[in-house]
């Protein structure tokens, strides 16, 4: 994101000596996120909820379950619609209006993270092919910006979806009606993780906070699912990668996903 | 009176009084407020009120953008009340509605005598609202914290606003009127009070009301009010005056 | 605390009335004094003013505060003071008066993110206070850490004529610069002295309305432990 604020150059200089000596402004090791809790169904009004905190980033993200018109070309599937909103009380520099290209690419990546994976099964959320199906909306707002926005989001809308409870319609004389009472879990078949790692000199660290952010000089989130394969990717930053380190950032998705995947399952179980 | 809706059969007011919440016609929904609750923001406040869930951020005071926006003379001030798609049943688009700017208004109308802002010529205090998730009274709420969250960023108020709304329901006059009398209900009437200053600064009304109902609604309004100055003090009290002070 | 005629007030708080004096942070409505803001009121003599807790910095004439290059022009720079108010540094103040638009580049001298001692110069109503660094103590910071603290916490980490900052130097070794804006930094040669001091600072910060805190501060500057 653009808008973390100017830091000064006496933290910046301290965030670059501290990685040469091999560690981080705030005390973890390059490849430790930051504390993560997750509460879900934080939102009883929502069919799916989950707060979540990823060190003082914090965003909450509300699942609304309806129907709606399949896209012509996917008749026979689902919809499932990502959104994400920085709050004006998230930051000082963030402001009210449509989203920004930082916003858009920020839903972007955590809509590619759950679609590629293949999360959520589309097909089973069809009542008439072609014609009525049911939708996921997943809107995301962040409340505190603290720094990589990307994991805390992707973290937030796969804990609610985990915790979602799809209601239950049926045809009658062509019109669907929902059947009161009777609800199922969303059609879950993988869980997707996103690690957002930064480049800093040679250095590649996990979850950079709000000081890190503002001194990388290249970013990349990778996608992992439950099999531990990589499904989605998305680099940015002023400055590029070299192969060694892209590969590296592949391994480390991949290991430090699968502790992130068990935080996700635990809040699943805990849920309700 | 036709009661419109799904929910035609609601008692509203059973023989013994009781609402259809299982509340008295004088007692409001629960209601719990915390002071300072997000880092980035000057100052901060999360309420709950009934099902009501609403997190206030407060900047400022501070440079206007626009500049021309900017007046010489004193500081201004902004609110945008805004409400999360996933807030409410149906889900509702995220760009702001004509309620939401309504609102957005009468709550910095309702702030704004509290506020003093001449100290501060040439800048301005943004207030942002977001409502997380929607219950009826989500005005009175939304008022209640962001007023703690003034304070709490430090804003000079000559008082604190305390908020909240009374109705009449089944021929009754209620305090904090829910979502579901308000649908079905008579009236309702959210009021904004100064406590010590007296004054009432916010004021609105759905519905029809006899003169001496009017006068009844306005007075179960102010006594919510009160009630909720309590919580609202009681929020501050927490934040800056706990762990181990001594008076 | 013993003096009986200090409170804990919130904004519309009644703190008296009758004929006294109202100071900072209280108004006057009829023969009330009402606090308009969080904090501590103290009634001396015949006069009535609350200690805030909380709030911006109010640029006054003459504080030394520690600010942050934002941005210049061809003329000048932006720095943040935390405040409502942006400071503004004249190029003339730095290159003196010889001071060339064309031939002085300002990138030389301060950039983007560079933390400076500065003292206001000059502050009403009606501009952006004006900040200048051409003083002995005053200038670019070249090492150190930065601390924030709330701005009205200030008089109560220097302390009674200067106890509590000197506790703190004393146990650490610190050197603490403090900007009445409420940032402080903090430089010390031995690291374990720096984290202490900045720990100090941040008790203050936290537990600035409780009583004797003096003791509790040198009580946690003695502990060995942590």
């Amino acid at each position: 994101m653009g808008n973390v604020s100017l830091i000064d150059q006496l933290k910046g200089q301290k965030i670059h000596d501290l990685l040469e000596q091999g560690k981080r402004v705030d005390g973890r090791s390059f490849d430790e996120p930051r504390q993560l809790t997750i509460e879900t169904g934080v939102i009883p009004k929502a069919e799916g909820s989950a707060r979540v905190h990823l060190g003082d980033t914090e965003v909450v993200t509300g699942i609304k379950v309806q129907l709606d018109r399949p896209f012509p070309d996917r008749g026979d599937n689902g919809i499932f619609i990502c959104t994400a909103e920085i709050l004006p009380l998230a930051h000082p520099d963030a402001e009210p209006g449509p989203p920004g290209e930082d916003v858009i690419e920020l839903a972007r990546v955590v809509d590619r993270g759950i679609r590629e994976t293949g999360m959520v099964d589309l097909t089973q959320l069809v009542l008439e092919k072609d014609k009525t199906v049911i939708g996921i909306f997943a809107d995301t707002s962040i409340i505190d910006h603290a720094g990589n926005l990307f994991d805390a989001c992707s973290y937030a809308t796969t804990a609610a979806l985990l915790s979602t409870k799809i209601p239950k319609w049926e045809m009658q004389d062509d019109v669907p009606v929902k059947v009161e009472g009777q609800e199922s879990d969303a059609p879950i078949t993988t869980i997707p993780v996103s690690i957002t790692m930064g480049r800093i000199g040679e250095h590649i660290i996990v979850d950079p906070n709000a000081d890190e952010w503002s001194c990388l000089d290249a970013r990349i989130t990778i996608t992992t699912n439950s099999d531990g394969n990589i499904c989605a990717l998305q680099k940015g930053g002023k400055d590029g990668f070299t192969i060694e380190q892209l590969v590296k950032c592949g391994e480390i998705s991949v290991s430090v996903g699968a502790k992130i995947r068990e935080i996700l399952k635990e809040t699943k179980g805990t849920s309700q | 009176m036709i009661l419109g809706g799904r929910d035609t059969d609601l008692v509203l007011l059973d023989e013994n009084g009781i609402r259809c919440d299982g509340r008295k016609i004088d007692e409001p929904r629960k209601i719990m407020i915390k002071a300072g609750v997000l880092k980035n923001a000057d100052g901060s406040a999360y309420i709950e009120f009934g099902d009501n869930k609403i997190v206030v951020g407060v900047f400022g005071p501070r440079d206007v953008h626009p500049k021309h926006l900017a007046n010489t003379d004193t500081g201004i001030l902004r609110c945008r009340y805004h409400m999360s798609p996933f807030s409410v049943e149906e889900r509702k688009k995220p760009a702001p509605s004509r309620r939401e700017i309504e609102i957005s208004k009468v709550i910095k109308e309702a702030l704004k005598p509290a506020v003093m802002l001449e100290q501060f010529p040439r800048t301005v205090v943004d207030i942002f609202i977001e409502v997380l998730q929607a219950d009826g009274g989500s005005r009175c709420a939304a008022l209640a914290a962001a007023s703690v969250a003034l304070a709490d960023a430090g804003i000079p108020m000559r008082d604190m606003v305390s908020a909240c709304a009374a109705g009449k329901v089944a021929d009754t006059i209620v305090l904090d009127v829910n979502n579901e009398e308000d649908q079905a209900g008579q009236a309702d009437m959210p009021v904004g009070y100064m406590p010590n200053m007296e004054k009432i600064t916010l004021i609105q009304l759905d519905g029809v009301l006899t003169p001496e109902e009017y006068k009844k609604c306005v007075e179960t309004a102010i006594g919510g009010c009160k009630l909720v100055y309590e919580i609202q003090k009681k929020a501050l009290t927490d934040k800056y005056f706990s762990n181990g002070g001594n008076n | 605390m013993e003096n009986t005629k200090r409170k804990y007030v919130i904004p519309g708080d009644v703190i008296t009335s009758g004929p006294y004096r109202p100071e900072q942070n209280v108004i006057l409505d009829g023969e009330r004094i009402i606090a308009t803001a969080i904090g501590i009121s103290e009634i001396y003599d015949d006069t009535v003013r609350v200690i805030s807790l909380t709030g911006k910095y109010i640029p006054k004439i003459n504080d030394l505060v520690v600010a942050k290059v934002l941005s210049h022009s061809s003329l000048s720079w932006e720095l943040d003071i935390n405040s409502s108010y942006v400071g503004f540094l004249p190029a003339a103040d730095v290159f003196g008066r010889d001071f060339s638009a064309h031939a002085d580049e300002l990138n030389s001298k301060l950039k983007k993110g560079d933390l400076v001692v500065a003292r206001i110069a000059n502050s009403d109503r009606s501009r952006d206070p004006l900040l200048t660094i051409s003083d002995r103590e005053l200038g670019k910071i070249e090492s150190g850490e930065l601390v924030e603290i709330s701005p009205s916490k200030v008089p109560r980490l220097i302390g009674k004529r200067g106890t509590m900052i000197q506790t703190i130097e004393m146990a650490t070794g610190a050197i603490i610069t403090i900007g009445q804006n409420g940032w402080i930094v903090v430089s010390c040669e031995n690291s374990d002295g720096l984290l202490k001091a900045v720990k100090a600072i941040q008790m203050v910060e936290e537990q600035a309305h409780i009583a004797n805190l003096t003791d509790r501060v040198k009580s946690m500057l003695e502990s060995k432990g942590e």
